[in-house]
């Protein structure tokens, strides 16, 4: 393999992984604080993509810059975010795990088919929000508007863990899953807190989607289920309910998809799979995941 | 308020219920099928009932020619479905409205072409949908992966399929009721090889899709052309129908050093497939068979640039049978679905109503002898079916200007130009 390759390859994975971690850290939270895998989160994503098709070229005709439309995005996923917790989740929360869980997939499952009434089945070509030039180095290729998405999915991955770890809400997100009734009683409203995970989760799925689509400019009413899927992969990989994991996590499976099929294309998904197991099998919590036992 | 919210969350959860139960309906229809599956053989008994009944009813001059009618419906390629039920309707009609036809059409299943959505396995729920109304045609479906099934069963049960997209070798081999009006995947691979040769290039990659028959089947006929030719095949990439990332393949096609780009793919992939290439610094000619109909060029104009397809029609033909075919069709139902599909299913429709006045007849028995060797002259240009029910046909090459297709060529069975834009 010639360093052009590699180096472009490189590149590629890492565009690749910055959108799956992306995704991966609205798994990660959710589960973080309220033990929930929120399988709608996925199509959030598409929601996100669904409102960057149709505010680009509204943004454009009336002369206001694209980005902003990433604004309009992160607005409307927040929102539907905030919506499907307050509604759907919250009813079932006491009702224990598995209720929940089968909400979460009744939900992905109705978002799906809702956009498929809304927008049709066809899928659409999102509108390129940036428009930067590509340029060659030392024979590679790359795309500005890669290095552009790579560098905003990792600005907000390091603000997002500064939020965790410095802000008072932040440390109120840490502290509401280590003791509920604890947190309560110490003045943290855990329904408020809750509220703002899905919140922030659901705005990140809306900077996934802007990512996704800079370099995939497509979007159908099931593109999430694919995405979602391999977030998932990813969050349990680096270690479900810590951000750092949901980051890792989500590169070593865009860099493992994208070098595998350089070599054998057909077997991307399968070694993707084997990783996750062998991972699970060494280390059940995940790379990154403390071995703590699960409280009952 | 707590009240409020559980009312909302009853009236959520009965949205969801409902969309739940939307599920349902296509599970059921899904578990219809091995059901169904098991009734084979039953109803092999009642479709050759239905053939002595219709006899019957001819015998009675009920004139009335039933098809069913197969297509993509919802799925990734629902713009095909929605060209064909236009289509459709309007073959129908136009034959219908002519006092001069000796007979009429009705298409089965309400007059709605069956979803088949783009799935082998939806595929037979589709074909038991359409038979469970004993047509005595069956028109559909559009790509090879979904046809492939139903063509095993039309064989079985002897009922009369005119294959609309469908090019996979397969589909019409040793079925003597089973026809189409596309032309097939050696055919267009080599002309894809032919177009190579002629526009000078020497390196040549190819991404195909190793889970669809008609990739493969394009694939392999574009690669023996190819070594054939003398052309070098420096690059062979694989991917999947539901992949949305080709960076690795692409950026190997770039280090390969080729010039040209073969990639027999589907339309909802091509936009993907494209902007990717163009972003890896792939400069080259890109090109794809007829699954590149109707690709979504909407921002990406300037990619889309050096790229071509082979196509059954374009709606820049001069000839008169296309122009009047594009004509009514943009009046009533605009150009958006105007694409080969449609024009296939058109075409379709009216082999069959002439297969009618041959064989003299609208029983399926009647249908397949009219049917059998005929000439037929429709908006896909004038053919024969030879001994294997598949045509000897025109394919026209279309490029893209400013994100419009454009006509390019139109070459004859061997290779010869027929028409092109420069003459």
């Amino acid at each position: 393999m010639t360093f052009s390759l590699f180096f472009q390859s490189l590149i590629n994975g890492l565009n690749l992984g910055a959108t799956y971690a992306l995704i991966a850290l609205g798994y990660t939270m959710v589960y973080g604080i309220i033990r929930m895998i929120n399988f709608a989160h996925g199509d959030f994503i598409m929601i996100g993509a669904y409102t960057l098709f149709y505010t680009v070229p509204l943004m454009v005709d009336s002369g206001m810059p694209a980005w902003l439309a990433v604004a309009a995005a992160i607005v409307v996923c927040a929102i539907v975010g905030v919506l499907v917790e307050t509604f759907a989740y919250r009813p079932v929360r006491k009702a224990g795990p598995m209720s929940a869980l089968i909400t979460a997939l009744a939900m992905s499952i109705f978002l799906q088919n809702l956009a498929m009434v809304l927008f049709g089945s066809r899928p659409h070509n999102v509108s390129a929000i940036f428009s930067l030039p590509s340029v060659s180095v030392a024979g590679v290729t790359v795309s500005l508007n890669v290095v552009l998405t790579i560098v905003i999915g990792l600005a907000i991955m390091l603000g997002l863990q500064l939020f965790v770890q410095k802000t008072k809400l932040g440390k109120a997100m840490r502290a509401v899953p280590q003791d509920r009734d604890a947190s309560t009683l110490m003045g943290i409203n855990v329904n408020r807190i809750i509220t703002v995970t899905f919140a922030i989760g659901s705005a990140l799925a809306a900077v996934a989607a802007l990512m996704y689509c800079t370099t995939y400019p497509r979007v159908t009413n099931d593109m999430g289920t694919t995405m979602g899927m391999k977030a998932f992969i990813a969050a349990v990989l680096g270690g479900i309910g810590v951000i750092p994991g949901a980051m890792l996590g989500g590169v070593l499976v865009g860099l493992i998809e994208v070098f595998v099929r350089l070599f054998a294309p057909g077997w991307y998904e399968a070694v993707t799979y084997a990783t996750l197991i062998v991972i699970l099998l060494v280390k059940p919590s995940g790379i990154l995941g403390r071995n703590t036992g699960e409280k009952v | 308020m707590k009240k409020k919210n559980k009312v909302l969350a009853a009236a959520l959860a009965g949205a969801m219920s409902i969309s739940l139960l939307a599920g349902c309906s296509s599970s059921a229809q899904q578990g219809g099928t091995s059901s169904a599956a098991s009734d084979s053989s039953a109803a092999e008994e009642s479709s050759s009932t239905t053939a002595q009944s219709s006899t019957a009813a001819s015998g009675e001059e009920d004139n009335v020619i039933r098809i069913g009618a197969i297509g993509p419906m919802t799925g990734g390629s629902a713009i095909y479905g929605e060209g064909a039920q236009n289509a459709i309707e309007m073959a129908v009609e136009e034959i219908n409205a002519d006092d001069s036809s000796p007979y009429t059409i009705e298409i089965v299943n309400g007059g709605e072409i069956a979803d088949d959505a783009q799935d082998a396995r939806q595929a037979m729920n589709a074909y038991n949908l359409v038979m469970a109304d004993n047509p005595e045609a069956l028109v559909g479906s559009f790509f090879s992966t979904v046809t492939l099934p139903i063509a095993e069963q039309a064989a079985v049960d002897n009922m009369l399929l005119v294959a609309t997209g469908a090019t996979n070798v397969d589909v019409t081999a040793d079925k003597p009721t089973v026809f189409r009006d596309c032309f097939i995947d050696p055919y267009q691979g080599r002309m894809a090889a032919l177009f190579v040769q002629s526009e000078g290039y020497s390196q040549v990659a190819v991404i195909y899709a190793n889970d669809d028959d008609y990739s493969n089947g394009l694939k392999d006929a574009f690669i023996e052309n190819c070594e054939a030719l003398g052309i070098e095949v420096v690059y062979e990439g694989q991917c999947t129908t539901t992949d949305t990332d080709y960076t690795s393949q692409l950026s190997q096609v770039v280090a390969s050093g080729a010039e040209f780009l073969y990639y027999p793919c589907f339309q909802d992939t091509v936009p993907l497939l494209v902007s990717q290439a163009r972003s890896a610094g792939f400069t080259g000619a890109i090109m794809g068979g007829d699954g590149w109909d109707s690709s979504d060029t909407t921002g990406l104009e300037s990619q889309f640039e050096n790229c071509y397809f082979t196509n059954h029609y374009s709606s820049e033909d001069t000839s008169e049978a296309v122009q009047n075919f594009v004509t009514k069709y943009t009046e009533t139902y605009g150009t958006e679905s105007l694409n080969a599909c449609a024009s296939l299913y058109y075409d379709a429709i009216y082999m069959i109503y002439q297969a009618a006045r041959n064989g003299g007849g609208t029983d399926t028995a009647s249908l397949v002898e009219g049917m059998t060797g005929m000439t037929f002259t429709g908006v896909g240009g004038t053919f024969t079916l030879d001994e294997n029910g598949d045509p000897q046909k025109q394919i026209v090459f279309n490029t893209f200007v400013d994100g419009e297709v454009q006509w390019f060529e139109t070459l004859g069975p061997d290779g010869e130009v027929v028409a092109s834009r420069e003459s």
